[in-house]
């Protein structure tokens, strides 16, 4: 695949947080839109629930930008349903993610040099 | 609740829920599982209710942006085939629009009154008005239907108000008229209950327009003195705005018991109108009103009847402003909507039929695993962006057509006037654009919906399967032949006696002669010798313009009067002649009109008060007397007591004095000098293009007398035109409809063939193969398509008859099509028709074998 440009990336940004946590959670490995959201659940300690309409929709509208893609391997079908589908982070995906996570990373500097925030080193 | 989900689930678009329905009803039940407790279920429940309602809406708007650039796309590709479309939409779409404006104005929009639906119109004065103010008021009190009634009679007149001068019209009330209609005036007041008794009637209320041209909405204009027909009123009230009735007031005055009061001339008129008692419908009410009237009439006695009829009546006032455009607009109506639903249908057809690629892609697309629901979503998204764009343009063609409508047969009242600026009128296109964008994107997406998606992509005709759909396109087929031959037979007949109309022989000419009306009464000129004076005096004045070869005065000119002086009188043999009109005329009248004089001599100088009294008369009334030529001897003008004998010195042809459809009759005319009338118009023959003329025949006119205002000037040849209007316009309208029908039944029968044979090109390349001969395969298709219109055909015939007779709610002079314009009609259609078809044909001949097989 070519390497996505640094516009493509670029015109993504700022993403939604749901977006983000999808792209982190799934940077680990495949998930199902369920464990997604549950993984989601967890690492947010509960704050970020996302029902299905919202979920669903995010999915959808990242598979169109390209940001994930459904993986075509099934797991064993003795494990998990076979009809469940599964979703994987592509290059681009991936590169989304840092690029965000580079523009929040200058957005805390940013705050800390105008706010000076408690307790940073 | 899982079931109650799945029901929610259905509110996304077809897209999104074929391809996440499933998964999010998995959600929903693993957490509904996993939920804690009742409270804990119903929190989840009205999370996801709230989810549903935030993300459903975005996917709708998703999906439908999606839509609609695909739809732009595929649009873009067809552009011929989508313009016609669109052309043939917007103006189906608008002329209906455009004729639910003239109806909507005319039945839907309520009068500007109070309670309009019980005020009634009296199609006989149960109590005249030469009874008196007393007997009326006696009379409508003891009403047992009516809780108010109301006479009036309405005239045009001259205005003056210092230095400004105007014709306008003045209706003679009683003075309940406009609180019995339940309007307000806009400042000042109405009429108070005894304003109508003789002497105290010198006041009026004035028209808003009227108020803002004369006194430029100065309130002080309350109070002042206006003059109609030189009487002085005092303004008591100005009219509110929507109020112009009866026939566009602009003056509405008390003094309906008081004659003599303002001069007049011409027949009077008075009408009758009244308010309903609650509780009476207009059935009992107008019960009741007969039987009154007939108690009248047999307390009359048969000797004082004798000649009148009295046909007694309520009509609903609503009904009666509408008149003849009522039922002629109905009539309009109902063709156009089968018009426009044949331009639906058609449309469909050919949008679908034009392209198999089409039907491929949307096969591969059903086989690539989209819904059936889905393919549906994009082709009504696809109709619906192509029927609103021609709604949008449809406006356009409605506004022209409420314009048209209205040169052809204004409203009578300002309120009622044709817009297609009115939220119904608006309303109702936009419900006829989601109407046809229904009809026309479901029509064929239930022909593609029967696809089978394994099938399809293997044999590319989904089609074939469909007799049903082929008896359909038959029957539609047949239907439009059918109302297509009928139209076009009615268009034919309208068109033949339009034509007849235009080409009638009304025995004066109308080219190059310029008209200006003018009215002494009230002015200066009241007496004969003054008045004959200054009809001297303007003649003298218009002859003296360069370019005008001659010049006279009328007192009734062709094509504007409709109402005469008339009486029977006797020859000098004794003999009573026919009712016979009197008409004063100038010398040189004939000459200017070109009307023939037959025998004797046209009116001349020498015909002055003083000597020989002499008339003129037609040749009709020559006729009608039955003794041979006439010339020389008298005919007596006395309407009673001692004879007033008239030597006839001329005779010449019938003028047709309403127009084409006038068939002439008894005329006299009498020399302006002997006995001059209180109006006259003047006209004048000029040299070359004659609209440059009125202003300077006008200012001639003018010149005689400041005072006098000189009004109506026009040609004579738009007088005919203004008399024709309404016949062209419908004739127009037919003629244009009739051709709409017949392109679309022509594209229609063009598209059916065209299609079936892409629907079976498998199927005749394998006929093909085997040997059979192309031409009789071309042939065979022929007949199949041609058989249905030729059936319709048949139909059209005899429907063609019944239509004859609504046409004659358009124009009188329409004659049910007989069966050569029948004939006519089907051939056109039939050649035409067949001529399509057989172009489409021609691709079987072209048609290679081995090509056709491939088509898999």
């Amino acid at each position: 695949m070519a390497k996505p440009s640094n516009d493509t990336v670029q015109e993504q940004l700022p993403l939604p947080v749901p977006v983000f946590h999808m792209l982190l959670a799934l940077s680990e490995g495949e998930r199902h839109g369920y464990a997604l959201k549950r993984e989601i659940l967890r690492r947010t300690n509960g704050k970020l629930n996302l029902a299905a309409g919202a979920l669903y929709g995010s999915i959808s509208r990242m598979l169109e930008r390209g940001l994930i893609e459904e993986s075509e391997e099934r797991p064993d079908l003795h494990l998990d349903d076979e009809r469940r589908r599964y979703y994987r982070i592509t290059p681009l995906g991936r590169r989304v993610a840092q690029a965000e996570a580079v523009r929040m990373r200058q957005l805390v500097r940013l705050a800390e040099n105008c706010l000076g925030l408690p307790g940073t080193a | 609740m899982t079931r109650i989900y799945r029901v929610l689930l259905k509110l996304y678009p077809a897209r999104f829920r074929e391809e996440y329905a499933e998964p999010m009803e998995r959600q929903f039940s693993d957490e509904y599982r996993e939920a804690w407790g009742r409270s804990g279920r119903a929190w989840l429940g009205l999370r996801a209710l709230a989810d549903v309602a935030v993300t459903a809406p975005a996917e709708i708007a998703r999906e439908l942006w999606q839509d609609l650039r695909y739809a732009a796309r595929v649009y873009r590709q067809r552009s011929l085939v989508t313009a016609l479309a669109l052309a043939a939409l917007a103006l189906a779409i608008g002329a209906t629009t455009g004729i639910f404006s003239v109806l909507n104005a005319l039945l839907i929009r309520s009068l500007p009154f109070q309670a309009p639906e019980r005020l009634v119109e009296l199609s006989v004065n149960p109590m005249s008005v030469v009874q008196g103010r007393a007997a009326f008021r006696a009379w409508r009190e003891g009403s047992p239907y009516l809780a108010d009634a109301a006479v009036y009679a309405t005239y045009e007149m001259n205005l003056s108000l210092t230095r400004e001068s105007a014709r306008v019209r003045v209706t003679e009330t009683t003075a309940n008229l406009l609180r019995m209609l339940g309007t307000e005036p806009e400042f000042g007041r109405g009429f108070t209950a005894d304003e109508d008794i003789p002497g105290r009637d010198g006041v009026a209320v004035i028209g808003y327009g009227l108020w803002q041209q004369l006194f430029g909405g100065d309130p002080r204009a309350l109070g002042s003195t206006i003059r109609v027909n030189g009487v002085p009123l005092t303004v008591v009230g100005v009219a509110p705005r929507t109020l112009d009735h009866p026939e566009k007031t602009a003056v509405w005055t008390p003094t309906i018991y008081d004659f003599e009061r303002i001069p007049k001339a011409g027949a009077v008129r008075w009408h009758t109108i009244g308010r309903l008692k609650p509780g009476v419908s207009l059935a009992q009410g107008s019960g009741m009103f007969e039987a009154e009237v007939a108690r009248a009439v047999a307390g009359l006695g048969r000797s004082r009847i004798q000649g009148l009829s009295y046909d007694a009546h309520l009509f609903s006032l609503r009904d009666r402003l509408a008149g003849p455009v009522r039922s002629a607009s109905l009539v309009l109506m109902g063709i156009v909507v089968f018009v426009l639903l044949i331009a639906c249908a058609n449309l469909a057809h050919l949008l679908l039929s034009r392209t198999t690629e089409r039907r491929q892609e949307l096969a591969v697309r059903a086989a690539l695993g989209a819904s059936r629901a889905r393919l549906m979503q994009q082709l009504v998204t696809e109709a619906t962006v192509l029927t609103a764009a021609a709604a949008v343009a449809g406006m356009a063609v409605a506004h022209w057509t409420a314009v048209l409508a209205a040169s052809a047969q204004p409203a009578q009242l300002s309120a009622r006037q044709y817009t297609v600026l009115d939220w119904r009128v608006i309303g109702f296109a936009l419900g006829l654009a989601v109407v046809t964008g229904i009809v026309f994107g479901v029509l064929p997406a239930s022909l593609i919906g029967r696809m089978q998606p394994g099938q399809d992509v293997i044999r590319t005709q989904p089609g074939s399967s469909g007799s049903g759909a082929s008896r359909m396109r038959g029957v539609l087929l047949a239907m439009q032949a059918a109302l297509t031959v009928a139209l076009a037979a009615g268009s034919f007949s309208m068109g033949r006696s339009f034509l007849r109309l235009l080409g009638a022989d009304l025995a004066f000419r109308t080219d190059r002669v310029a008209t200006l009306n003018v009215s002494l009464l009230g002015t200066r000129y009241q007496t004969e010798s003054r008045e004959r004076q200054y009809y001297g005096a303007a003649l003298e004045q218009l002859r003296a313009v360069p370019g005008v070869e001659s010049a006279a005065a009328v007192s009734y000119l062709p094509l504007i009067s409709k109402m005469f002086m008339a009486g029977q009188f006797k020859l000098d043999s004794g003999e009573q002649g026919p009712p016979a009109v009197l008409i004063a005329a100038s010398p040189g009248y004939f000459r200017t009109m070109g009307t023939e004089v037959v025998e004797g001599r046209e009116l001349t100088e020498s015909d002055q008060k003083g000597t020989e009294r002499v008339i003129i008369i037609s040749d009709d009334l020559e006729r009608s007397f039955g003794r041979g030529p006439l010339l020389g001897r008298k005919l007596d003008l006395a309407w009673q007591g001692a004879p007033r004998m008239a030597t006839i010195i001329g005779v010449v042809r019938s003028e047709r004095y309403s127009g084409p459809l006038d068939q002439g009759g008894a005329q006299i005319f009498l020399p302006i000098q002997q006995s001059p009338p209180g109006f006259v118009t003047f006209v004048a023959k000029v040299r070359g293009n004659r609209e440059p003329y009125l202003a300077v025949c006008r200012d001639a006119v003018q010149r005689t007398d400041r005072d006098v205002p000189v009004f109506d000037v026009k040609t004579l040849d738009q007088r005919l035109a203004d008399t024709l209007a309404r016949p062209r316009f419908y004739t127009t309208a037919i003629l244009f409809l009739a051709g709409f029908a017949l392109l679309l039944a022509v594209a229609g029968a063009y598209g059916v063939a065209t299609y079936s044979i892409a629907q079976r090109t498998h199927e005749i390349g394998v006929r093909i193969a085997v040997g059979a001969s192309p031409q009789r395969l071309r042939a065979t298709l022929f007949r199949q398509s041609v058989l249905p219109v030729g059936a319709g055909m048949l139909a059209g015939v005899f429907g063609a008859a019944g239509l004859g007779r609504l046409l004659q709610h358009l124009i009188a002079s329409a004659e049910p099509a007989g069966l050569w314009i029948c004939a006519a009609a089907a051939f056109v259609l039939a050649t035409s028709t067949a001529a399509a078809v057989w172009t489409a044909t021609g691709r079987i001949v072209r048609m290679d074998a081995t090509a056709a097989l491939r088509v898999q």
